[in-house]
This record gives structure tokens, sequence and C-alpha cells, in this order.
């Protein structure tokens, strides 16, 4: 275990890879306005924050896991993909004649539900035997997202299914600058930006958020202070999974469901928690905002030139070993 | 005693060397040659029209007995204390024994299916047909072998290994297709390309430790997949289907499958020996150090980095030649040979047989690849659920993952050993 470093030190680095990632963002805003016209650059900042939120729904439990348990759970893709098939399975199990807005919430709250129930038993039943055995627990989530795949794909077939019906509130397109932006999007938008405060209130103001840093400190100190650690891990392992299955759901009205969007996700969210360094949680929620509107503006940039989306993948990958090569911890990583 | 230990492997080998040339020679001397050859093609028409025929040729029953004499003085030497009154030679069996018999049996095998069969082993049929799988199981083979060589002996934790082994299968069709080099050059030229890619992974991966490396292998070998399969590139690499090149005759998998069978064998036993051969060697034992506890070798004075290094490397050239191996099979290459499965098929592999053992990799890959040969048109039916075994088969590897890493954590050959040593313990007392 990691000794925490000394308090003004973590502020002074914190600060440091604050100003840096806004500098960056700056400098993506001007980027877009060189190559862009007005509109453009609106929905292009726009689609950013949302593919960014949407990696955030899937990083932010990774992160947080990974920080506690020290496992890296690459089912976590699997799990944003069932939510996406659950609120299928919701919306056709509801009786006709459901409104549309009913039957949204009610897949919402399913999601969330199915999520978190695998996600605690993921971690009571495969993970707990493990933790002794660090690189057994990567490839045990490895086996059980494939798992997870084959048995969607055998369930519903490899095709994938259509995008669900949206509340009609939620159907229309605004503009912006000139530009045209779904009113969807923005949802997913605000959805992602209410969970990240909203688990960055649980982490930093309430009793559990307190004994879940300190685990991340050291796991084994909370333990002896009486704490049954056991149980606040697979807590937060479900709290992750639900999220990641929340964002599968609000994101199955605009991408639909197919069984290998997980992932699609998986690894670009990897690439979000490694940016921001493993296991701080601040460092994923501004690593996915970076991430998301570099893939955006790069994605719109090489659209324009090349007429293919090949540079958005490509540039995260390069910002990532850009980034672990200067600070190979991450940006908000401890030394 | 008359032979050092280092010299066995060698001695074993020549021996085999020759068991397995006589009945090539005889069959050269009896057959009937076609009369349009002259010099050493019309002596292989000669053999070739023996080994050739369907079912039990005289070729496969001289192996076979041969095969079978070996495994009773393999049985003698190890049940007596043959080994010190047979001098060199039964030193060398009492090492080495076990894996020259398996060699052995793969010598073998062909004439055997054959015979099983009733078909002939260079002609469209089932010997034939199995010819091809085991050349399958042989570039696994190498590539979980390079695979333990990381994770297993040195413990670098990598996800990035289909890179090494796509961009072999790509490298050398390229040079030989766009470049129109002679196959010997490109293959030498992929197999630097290979080292070259791992120079740089790990120059400037080894900056990195522990799980951000083996995540940092992961992103480098996504930008090779991203960059295979895209639409920029189609005159070059054909983009989403790949494309395919010409090779010799002599290299063509098709048309000369056994020697292509026995070229594979004898690739793949080279690298076994050459990583055995590592690990018995002060480098390996670094390595071994290294995974074990790094900072201590790091206070003992080595130079982790430059260790590190050799093993990536080392590792990255067995993987590239796999990688080249496979497109010479398939006379082609697509973006799927660089996709995630060669990453985690090697490691799945690796963790059954039993990571940092010498025939565990071995032993998961022709496991692995044999069961899901055979079992591929099978039909279960459970409970009124039919179930496609080929259909399915990613996941049950996905199940076999999870059960392996909860029940099984040492492999078949870890667990053995253990339970073996054990018994022994419990003997002694």
């Amino acid at each position: 275990m990691a000794t925490s470093p000394a308090p003004q030190l973590r502020t002074s680095f914190f600060r440091q890879a604050l100003i840096t990632s806004g500098l960056f963002v700056l400098g993506l805003i001007v980027v877009n306005f060189i190559f862009f016209k007005p509109g453009t650059v609106a929905v292009v900042l726009l689609s950013g924050l949302y593919q960014g939120l949407l990696f955030f729904l899937v990083a932010a439990g990774m992160s947080i896991v990974f920080g506690l348990l020290d496992v890296l759970n690459l089912a976590q893709g699997s799990f944003f993909m069932l939510g996406a098939y659950s609120g299928f399975a919701i919306y056709g199990a509801l009786p006709e004649g459901t409104p549309v807005e009913i039957r949204f919430i009610a897949a919402l709250i399913g999601a969330t539900l199915v999520g978190g129930g695998l996600g605690a038993l993921t971690e009571a039943i495969l993970l707990r035997p493990l933790y002794a055995r660090p690189v057994f627990q990567i490839v045990l989530t490895f086996g059980l997202s494939t798992v997870i795949v084959e048995v969607v794909r055998a369930l519903y077939g490899p095709a994938g299914l259509v995008p669900i019906e949206k509340p009609a509130a939620l159907d229309t397109t605004f503009s912006v600058l000139g530009g045209q932006f779904e009113t969807y999007r923005v949802f997913i938008i605000v959805v992602g930006f209410v969970l990240m405060v909203s688990i960055s209130l649980l982490l930093q103001r309430t009793r559990l958020g307190i004994v879940i840093r300190a685990g991340v400190q050291d796991s084994q100190m909370v333990q002896a202070l009486g704490i049954n650690i056991r149980r606040i891990f697979t807590l937060v392992f479900a709290l992750g999974t639900a999220v990641a299955a929340l964002g599968g759901m609000t994101a199955a009205p605009f991408l639909g469901a197919y069984p290998s969007m997980g992932g699609d996700f998986l690894l670009t969210a990897i690439i979000v928690i490694v940016i921001g360094g493993m296991s701080s949680y601040e460092g994923t929620a501004i690593a996915s905002v970076l991430v998301g509107l570099t893939r955006a503006t790069t994605e719109q940039i090489s659209l324009q030139y090349f007429n293919t989306p090949i540079l958005a993948s490509i540039s995260i990958l390069i910002f990532m070993v850009v980034v672990l090569l200067v600070r190979p911890t991450g940006l908000f990583g401890r030394e | 005693m008359t032979s050092t230990p280092r010299y066995n492997g060698i001695i074993n080998l020549a021996a085999l060397a020759t068991f397995a040339l006589i009945p090539y020679v005889l069959a050269a001397l009896t057959g009937q040659p076609d009369p349009n050859l002259t010099g050493l093609a019309r002596w292989h028409s000669a053999a070739e029209s023996v080994y050739c025929e369907k079912g039990l040729t005289p070729t496969g029953v001289i192996l076979m007995v041969e095969t079978t004499l070996f495994a009773a003085a393999l049985l003698v030497t190890q049940w007596t204390q043959g080994a010190t009154r047979l001098g060199a030679m039964g030193n060398a069996l009492k090492q080495d024994g076990g894996y020259m018999l398996a060699l052995l049996v793969l010598i073998v095998i062909p004439f055997v299916i054959a015979w099983g069969t009733d078909s002939s082993i260079c002609i469209r049929g089932k010997a034939f047909f199995w010819e091809s799988v085991f050349i399958d199981v042989f570039v696994l083979a190498i590539l979980a072998i390079s695979y333990n060589l990381m994770f297993g002996f040195s413990g670098v934790v990598s996800f990035g290994h289909a890179a090494f082994f796509g961009m072999g299968a790509y490298s050398v069709g390229l040079l030989m297709h766009h470049l129109a080099w002679p196959w010997w050059l490109a293959v030498i030229g992929s197999l630097l390309i290979g080292v070259v890619i791992a120079l740089v992974k790990g120059v400037i991966g080894l900056r990195i430790k522990g799980l951000y490396f083996a995540l940092f292998t992961l992103a480098f070998a996504q930008v090779f997949y991203l960059l295979a399969g895209n639409r920029l590139l189609t005159d070059i690499t054909g983009a989403e289907d790949g494309f395919t090149f010409a090779v010799p005759d002599w290299l063509n998998a098709t048309k000369n499958r056994l020697f292509f069978y026995y070229l594979a064998l004898v690739i793949f036993v080279l690298a076994f020996f050459l990583v055995r051969r590592l690990m018995n060697s002060p480098t390996g034992k670094v390595l071994s150090a290294l995974r074990d506890n790094e900072s201590r070798a790091q206070m003992l004075g080595y130079n982790v980095f430059h260790f590190k290094l050799i093993a990536i490397v080392l590792a990255g050239l067995l993987a590239t030649g796999a990688g080249v191996l496979r497109g010479i099979v398939l006379k082609g290459a697509s973006p799927e040979v660089l996709s995630l499965s060669y990453t985690f098929d090697p490691l799945l592999m690796t963790i059954i047989g039993g990571q940092g053992t010498f025939a565990g990799p071995v032993i998961g890959a022709f496991g692995l690849h044999l069961i899901e040969e055979t079992l591929r048109d099978t039909v279960l039916t459970i409970g009124g659920v039919e179930i496609k075994i080929g259909e399915r088969w990613a996941l049950i590897l996905g199940v076999m993952f999870i059960l392996i890493v909860l029940v099984f954590p040492y492999g078949i050959v870890g667990t053995w050993r253990l339970q073996w040593q054990k018994w022994k313990a419990a003997q002694r007392k």
C-alpha cells in the first residue's frame, strides 16, 4: 500500500494537473475554432461532452473499484451492455399501452438494479477468493465479460437491437449557433453530470465515503479499525456496475444495443482511467471529459479531411501514451 | 559419466532426426520414381509414391515401431537404474525422454491418422485436414510459449501480444506482395520489424510500472488493429477484408502440406528449446528473480530495465515468428490476426497449462485447439436446448477462464507438480 503524500504536496500537484487539464481544454476549443465554423464547433463540443460523460459512467466504477480493491474490472463494459439490454427487456415486459415516459423511467431504475445486483454477486462469488492474486482477477473479469457477451449473443442474436423509444419531451432537436443537436444527448450529459457530482458528494461528504477513501489509502488499516471492509468492497463494486448499467440504459435510446458495445466502451474507459491516474476519482471525472472532447474534435477533423473517423480512436491512444510518458502514474495519480 | 548433461539435448535431437529420416530414406529407395524428374526431385517423388498411399504405409509402420521401441527404452531407463549403464544415451533419455517421446509421437501422428481413417496424407481427406489443424496448433503453441516467457517466467504482464503476432503475418505478406521480396528476405525483414516493435514497446513502455504497463501494451496493440482495418489503407492492407499473397510452391501449405507440417513442427521445437535454454542460462535465472522479487534483484545490482527488455524482445521475436508462419499458412492476413483474441488466447493457454513451466503453455495450446476442432460439429442437448459447440466456443472459453482461475490456479502442469511433490514428501516419511 502506498503511503499518502503530505497534504501540501498533494494539493500542489493536484492544482498543477488541474491547470494542465484546463489549458488542454482551452487548446482543444481553439483548435475547434481554427478548423470549423461556429455552428460545428458547438456541436463538436457538445458531442464531446456527451461522449465523455458516457465514458465516465463506465470508467467511474472501474476507477473506484481499482482504488479500493486493486481489481481492474474488465467486465465493466459488459455491465454497460447489460444495462442497455435490460432496458429493452423492461420495455418489452411492461403491458401494452404503458406511456413511454413510465417505461423509460422503469427501464432506468430496472437497469440500475440489474447492474448493481449482478455486480454484488460477481464480487461476492467470483472475486472474493482471489484477492491474494491480482493478475488472476483481471483474467477472471475478462472471462466473465466473454461469458456475459456470449450469453447475450445466444439469447438475443448477434445483430443487435434498434434503439428503444425515447420520451417525447426528449425526442427533439435544437439549434446552437446554427448547428443542430439532439435534446436526448443533452439529457445524457445532464445525467452524467448529476451522477458525477453525486458520486463525488458521496465520497466527500458521507460516512461511507470516508470509509471508501480511507480504504483506497490502506484497506487493512480500515479493517483493523473494526469496519467490515468486505461488505464495503461488495457495495462499491455493485455501485460501480450499477452506474455502468445505468449508463448503458441511458445510451440505449440513442445507440441501440449490440453485444460488442461493451467492448468498445471498455477500451476507451480504460484509457480514461489510465490518463486520470488509475485510482483517482477526480482524475477519472476530468479525464473522461478530456478524452470525450479530444475524440469528438479529432473525429470531426478526420471526417472532414480523410472521410473516415480513424483519428478519433488513434488520437486518444496517443493521448494516453503521451500522458504516461510525462507522468507514468497518470494526470492525477499518486506517485 | 561419459557426457555432461548440457549435451544431452543435442544427442537426443540427433538420434531423433536419424530415427525420423530412416523411413524416408527407405521409402525413397523402394518407391517408384517419376521418370521425368532428375536428381533430388526424383528421389523425393520415389519416397512420395510410398508414403502417399492410403491407409497404413510402410513408412508409417516403421515410424510406429520406432516410437514403440523408444517408449520401451524410456520406460526401462525410468524404472531401472539403467541410466548409468546405458551411458550418455541413457542420461539423455532420463533427462529429456518425455519430451523426445512426445516429439516422436508428433512425427508419427499424420501416418497414424491416415491409418485410422484410411486416407492419404498427401491428398484432400481426413489425415490431410488434421495436418492443417496441427499446423495451427504448432503456431499457437509458439505464441503461447512466447507469452509464457514474458508472463510466466519474467513476470512482465502484457496485454499486447497480438501486435507481434498480427504484425508478423502482415509484414511478411506486405513485403512479399508489394515489395516483391523473396520469401527469406521477407521473413528476416518481418522478424526485424518484430524486434523494432518490441524495442519501441520496451524502451517507451518500461518507464511505466505494473498494470500501467499492461494497459499501455493493450493500447499499443490496438493502434495496429485499428490501422490495419482502416479504409484509408485499403490499397495496401485491404482494410477489413485483409489481403492475400502468393508464396513459393514448396512453402504452400495447401500443396505441400506434409512438408509444412514438419516445418512448423521443427520451428515449434526450436522455439521450445530456445526458451528452455534461455531460462536455464544465467540470464534466465535473473529473469525469474525479477518475477519473484524485483526490488531485491535491483538491490543485487541487476539492471531491471535491460533484463526486462531482453524478455520483451525475445518474446516479441517468437510471437512475430508465429505470426509469420500463420501468414504463410493462410497465404494472407486480415485484421483478425491483430485482434485481442490473440492476446487472450495465449494467456488462457498459459494459465491452463501452468504459467512459468516449460510444458504448460504447449499443453494448453494443444488441449484448447484440439478440443475445439474435435467438438466443432458436436451438438449437445441439455434440457431441450440445443447447443452447437462450434458456435458457442467463445462462451466455453469464457467459462473455462473463470473455472481455471478459481479452482485450478497453477494450471495442469503446476498442479501436477505440486501433487507429485506432496506425494514424494509423504513417501519419504
